[in-house]
């Protein structure tokens, strides 16, 4: 097995001024290939490790931090991890830099100086892989949201990568934009790009293979999504939330056994959540047997 | 104990053939177009459409901060050449996109008095709507009053910008996607807030992705699509779920599409799950 693409032990960082670190240890493995999701409270971290593996922020210390075997800890180590590391943040209105679309997805590879032949292929393979070859001279503020987005996930990874970071890349989208993102991302990773995805989207978090739980700096949780919303003690005390198929259970059994607390709940560890409609469709026929 | 804001009744507002445009290298280009509706003081209406539908537009149209190219906008009855209608305006309270971005003050307790300061209210009077609008959203004033903007969380930070527009008790409250980039722990704790505005009888207009939260709290619903209104009033169902949905971008509530696939009428989906789970069991 080839070693992990992203490896983390011990990241610490801390901004300048604040009461106490934002990362205080934290470790992080990211197969190739692998999809990982990051979740936890505001505050929590998520996007301070974003900046980090993407090498935008400098690690106050740590055990081991590599990303695509450069080192985080020294300044050469950061600058390679930029090029092997796409970062989409959240908001769409300044990502956009160009022109228009066609010029916003050749940017990074101008300013990486590509021989002018080589920019002009790549740029319509990004253009007919994100389905914006029809906008091609669209100015980017007649875009619409998801389209901004997916003009600059083209624009990311027109640049080969080895890993892709989504700083809740869908929470200021309409429900329209959100899915043409999330299918733009799926087809990602379809091509075997590590993602790692901060979302507080519950029912996003099942598009993941893993699941990794920050709480003040720190992985708390690493496994399957389904393994995370069966822990209801951790997803209370993280104040996570569930998916709405999932609540609508979790009212159920507090309604067929008023009294029950949130212990008593959190003792049902193993019981499955329904995450999505259909599962929650399925668990309501079965209980009606 | 829990202050209370003294609660005016809410504000009673209609739009007739608002039309709104910006100017783009020359050229006129429409954000809304013949806009018109009503809303019942007290209501509280879900104002849903696309990115780019028209939404922050129509809010901002209705706080004056843009000048309509055609239509009026109507307060209590009164139209903006009427006398009284500059008052009535100062009323409506705005809270923006990420206002926690607009956050100034050294303390939270200074933050929250800039507006009603200027507004010229008494010292006495500012402290106590200062107060009354902490408690409100949860950031009792014996608690974070002295704390810092910045040493707050995100959730607590959204919910101190909407204090400093509550403590100016506004009678119509626009907010402009309150929820977006808030932990789930802070969007509930400001579904709570909004509840207890819409029970206190503040007419509430809530542009919002969200469309399970708008669900939640909304009796009606407007749905913009590029700059024209296609839906107004009470939610509408018939079998197939929320008709005026369908093609402008916008998916039905999880509660109601649940029904729909349970096969039971639509329109008496459930606000909550906890309402779902008492009809289930």
């Amino acid at each position: 097995m080839s070693a992990p693409l992203v490896d983390i032990a011990g990241l610490r960082f801390a901004y300048p001024g604040a009461a106490g670190p934002a990362l205080d240890g934290l470790d992080l493995r990211v197969a190739e290939g692998e999809a990982v999701a990051l979740v936890g409270p505001n505050g929590s971290g998520k996007s301070t490790l974003a900046r980090l593996l993407a090498g935008l922020a400098v690690p106050d210390g740590a055990e081991r931090a590599t990303v695509c075997g450069h080192d985080l800890l020294d300044a050469a180590g950061r600058l390679a991890a930029r090029r092997d590391v796409g970062v989409l943040f959240q908001d769409p209105e300044n990502q956009l830099v160009a022109e228009d679309v066609e010029a916003d997805v050749a940017f990074g590879l101008e300013n990486l100086a590509w021989p002018p032949e080589r920019i002009r292929a790549r740029v319509e393979e990004m253009l007919a892989a994100f389905g914006l070859g029809g906008l091609r001279e669209r100015a980017p503020h007649l875009l619409s949201g998801g389209q901004k987005q997916r003009t600059a996930l083209a624009g990311v990874l027109a640049i080969p990568r080895r890993v892709l970071v989504l700083d809740e890349p869908t929470a200021m989208l309409d429900a329209g934009g959100r899915d043409e993102v999330l299918a733009a991302v799926r087809q990602v990773r379809a091509e075997g790009l590590a993602t790692v995805f901060v979302t507080q989207e519950m029912r996003e978090v099942g598009l993941a293979d893993r699941v990794v739980a920050l709480e003040r700096g720190v992985a708390v949780f690493s496994g399957a999504p389904r393994e995370l919303f069966a822990d209801l003690g951790l997803v209370t005390r993280l104040q996570l939330g569930v998916p709405p198929a999932a609540e609508v259970v979790l009212a159920l059994r507090r309604a067929q056994a008023p009294g029950r607390d949130r212990e008593a709940t959190a003792g049902e560890a193993a019981e499955r959540l329904p995450l999505t409609l259909d599962e929650l469709l399925a668990a309501l026929a079965e209980a009606a047997l | 104990m829990t202050a209370h804001l003294p609660q005016a009744a809410g504000m009673r507002l209609s739009c007739r053939g608002l039309t709104v445009a910006y100017e783009e290298a020359g050229r006129p280009i429409p954000a809304l177009s013949d806009v018109g509706f009503d809303v019942a003081p007290g209501a509280s209406v879900a104002l849903l459409g696309s990115t780019g539908a028209g939404k922050s537009t129509l809010l901002q149209t209705l706080k004056g901060l843009l000048e309509p190219e055609g239509g009026d906008v109507v307060l209590d009855g009164l139209a903006a050449t009427d006398e009284g209608f500059v008052a009535l305006r100062r009323e409506v309270g705005l809270v923006f996109q990420r206002p926690e971005l607009q956050l100034f003050a050294g303390s939270a307790r200074e933050d929250v008095a800039f507006g009603p300061r200027r507004l010229g209210w008494a010292a006495d009077e500012v402290a106590a709507a200062v107060d009354a609008a902490l408690e409100l959203v949860g950031l009792p004033a014996a608690d974070f009053g002295e704390r810092h903007p910045y040493a707050l969380s995100g959730g607590e930070q959204r919910r101190l910008a909407l204090a400093g527009v509550l403590a100016m008790r506004p009678r119509l409250l626009l907010l402009d996607e309150p929820f977006v980039s808030l932990d789930p722990a802070a969007r509930r704790a400001l579904v709570v807030v909004l509840r207890r505005l819409v029970d206190g009888g503040t007419t509430l207009l809530l542009a919002t992705h969200d469309v399970d939260a708008a669900w939640g709290l909304c009796g009606e619903r407007l749905v913009l699509d590029e700059g024209r209104l296609v839906a107004a009033g009470p939610w509408a169902f018939g079998a197939g779920g929320e008709e005026a949905f369908a093609g402008h971008g916008l998916e039905p509530p999880f509660l109601v599409e649940l029904w729909r696939r349970l096969g039971r009428p639509v329109a008496e989906a459930p606000r909550s799950a906890a309402a779902a789970a008492e009809a289930l069991r």
